[in-house]
């Protein structure tokens, strides 16, 4: 794909997470992530990738450890967290559309809110990106009247819409209709050829394969192993990510 | 599902007019004498409506206009456009002697205090909303302090009967305030539907999807942003059944109010029958006129909630 810069936009050193309730999620987690680059994350139900993905931008508080992202120390008291969530646009694997607005009104609401944009702004800002999601025509529709594809690539045009240094999707096409998960499996490759920073919760071996810049294995809250996908899917070495490819791999 | 068969409405109005038989019937046995004649008088005057003196004071005549002025002092009162005067240019009056009267229909004592009912049930029902906003929101914050300020509210004023709230606000805060009796009113009435107001809203923003608040935030958005652009407009959608339940029973709770030196609906019906010998009659109508109240107010927000389904 293409080539992602040396500069690092998010350093994660060490993190670990213990819930409330004493489960621990993370333990001493670290992963960089340049500048332009592709990272999907993979590994077995309940190993810890979407509590990762949400240390990044603070929706889950750390136990240990520090998130660096763009110079800003993410979990750090005096930190700004809405400030630093208008860097990072999440996705989420069950849309969280606004159902009580229109397409377009999803798009425009957190600019006007957070970055102050006029109305004007904001609706041409939308129209666009509602488009270039190939929902121009949908603008009007709310979440009800459309598919969760729809819906989905909607979601990504609204985290679009704060201009953020980075994408974060947890598992973005798990909740979907097989036929529908194309769709926008083609948005988020089209996104990582603009070059945009991507952080990717994905079971689409596919899309990792095809798409990453480098395949992340997780496995009981540990980092296991990381690779280019070339090397990753031919991993015969390492114990736990072979058992877990074997699983989710077609034979 | 099966349809219906009509046989049984059939039932429900052979029933409907037993019941009423066996009222009527009761009325009977005890010698009732039924005046619905006088009833109309009580809602509508024809007679012309009586002006009578506040105070002591001499009179000056002129024309349709009487001016009063106090014999302890003070400013004089004028009086328009009376009718019918019945007293003279220089004369003494007392106060509660009738100065005259004003032609055409006025509203009869039961139309008045519907009226009363009106304005205590929208001013009360305003308050609540907002009251019941702020404490709802307060039973969900972050904030500890304004979580537990937020339930002992509510759990105070569920836990203790509306009347007894009532002669504490009227009697207590009532005096050391010194406030009217709608005032005071509209007061117990505001904070006691807000509290139940609170448990609403409580409810209707537990029932709006974790993920709502989490996409909001995950976009920048403050708490309170989300919160006013998000959760706040999904959860009063999801509430509004409910809040017209509670907006029809404050109209109701209202007749509450008699116990104060307030003339509502139901303490002008009291005040009638105490006056007359046809206390059916009069509390057949005032029911009435609640139920047609209350009606109009659940056939406003089933519009509305239908408006709303739409968009
Ligand atoms: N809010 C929470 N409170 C307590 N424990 C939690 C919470 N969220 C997740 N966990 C636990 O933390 C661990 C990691 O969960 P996480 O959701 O990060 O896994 P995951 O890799 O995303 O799994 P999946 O593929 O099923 O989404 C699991 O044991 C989970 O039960
Ligand atoms: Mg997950």
């Amino acid at each position: 794909m293409t080539k992602p810069t040396t500069e690092v936009l998010i350093d994660a050193r060490e993190v670990s997470k213990v819930y409330p309730n004493g489960t621990q999620a993370l333990t001493n987690v670290s992963l960089q992530v340049r500048r332009g680059e592709v990272v999907c994350i993979v590994g077995p139900s309940g190993s810890g990738k979407s509590t990762l993905l949400r240390t990044l931008n603070a929706m889950e508080s750390i136990t240990s450890g520090e998130v660096i992202m763009d110079g800003l120390n993410v979990h750090a008291p005096k930190t700004n967290l809405n400030e630093v969530r208008t860097h990072a646009g999440m996705v989420f694997q069950q849309f969280n559309l606004f159902p009580h607005k229109t397409a377009l009104e999803n798009v425009m609401l957190a600019p006007m809110q957070v970055l102050k944009h006029t109305l004007d702004t904001a609706r041409a800002n939308a129209e666009k990106l509602l488009a270039k999601v190939g929902l121009a025509e949908k603008a009007q529709s709310r979440p009800s009247q459309l598919s969760g594809g729809q819906q989905q690539r909607v979601a990504i045009a609204r985290a679009l819409a704060m201009q953020p240094r980075v994408m974060l999707f947890d598992e973005p096409t798990s909740a979907l209709d097989p036929e529908k998960v194309g769709e926008v499996l083609e948005v988020m490759k089209q996104l990582a050829l603009e070059g945009m920073t991507m952080v990717v919760v994905t079971h689409e071996m596919g899309f990792a394969r095809a798409v990453a810049n480098r395949v992340v294995f997780m496995d009981g809250g540990e980092l296991v192993y990381q690779d280019a996908p070339e090397a990753f899917f031919s991993n015969a070495q390492h114990e736990r990510l072979r058992s877990f490819l074997g699983q989710v791999l077609p034979h | 599902m099966r349809p219906e068969n009509p046989a049984w409405r059939l039932l429900t109005v052979a029933l409907v007019l037993l019941i009423g038989a066996g009222l009527y019937w009761a009325t009977i046995k005890v010698n009732y004498q039924w005046r619905w004649d006088r009833v109309p008088e009580y809602l509508l005057m024809t007679g012309g409506e009586e002006v009578l003196s506040p105070v002591d004071g001499t009179v000056a005549v002129s024309g349709k206009q009487i001016i009063l002025t106090p014999l302890l002092g003070g400013e004089p009162q004028t009086f328009p456009q009376i009718d019918v005067v019945q007293v003279s240019d220089g004369e003494i009056v007392f106060a509660n002697n009738t100065l005259g009267k004003k032609a055409g229909v006025t509203p009869g004592p039961l139309l008045v205090g519907l009226w009363v009912t009106l304005q205590i049930s929208a001013w009360s029902l305003v308050f609540a909303l907002v009251l019941g906003l702020i404490a709802g929101l307060g039973r969900v914050s972050a904030n500890p302090a304004a979580r537990d300020m937020a339930a002992i509210y509510v759990e105070l004023i569920r836990g203790t009967p509306l009347l007894v709230q009532m002669f504490i606000v009227y009697f207590f805060l009532g005096t050391v305030l010194n406030l009217s009796g709608f005032v005071a009113g509209v007061a117990a009435l505001s904070v006691f539907t807000g509290a139940y107001v609170a448990e609403i809203v409580r409810s209707g923003i537990e029932g709006v999807s974790k993920g709502q608040m989490e996409a909001a935030r995950s976009l920048g958005m403050s708490h309170w942003q989300a919160m006013r652009h998000v959760v706040l407009p999904q959860a009063l959608k999801r509430s509004l059944p409910a809040l017209a339940g509670q907006s029809i029973n404050l109209v109701k709770d209202s007749s509450l109010v008699s116990i104060m030196a307030l003339t509502d609906l139901t303490k002008a019906g009291r005040e009638i029958v105490a006056s007359t010998f046809s206390p059916f009659e009069v509390w057949f109508t005032v029911a009435l006129m609640y139920l047609v109240l209350t009606g109009a107010l659940s056939v406003f927000v089933r519009r509305l909630e239908k408006k709303m389904a739409h968009d």
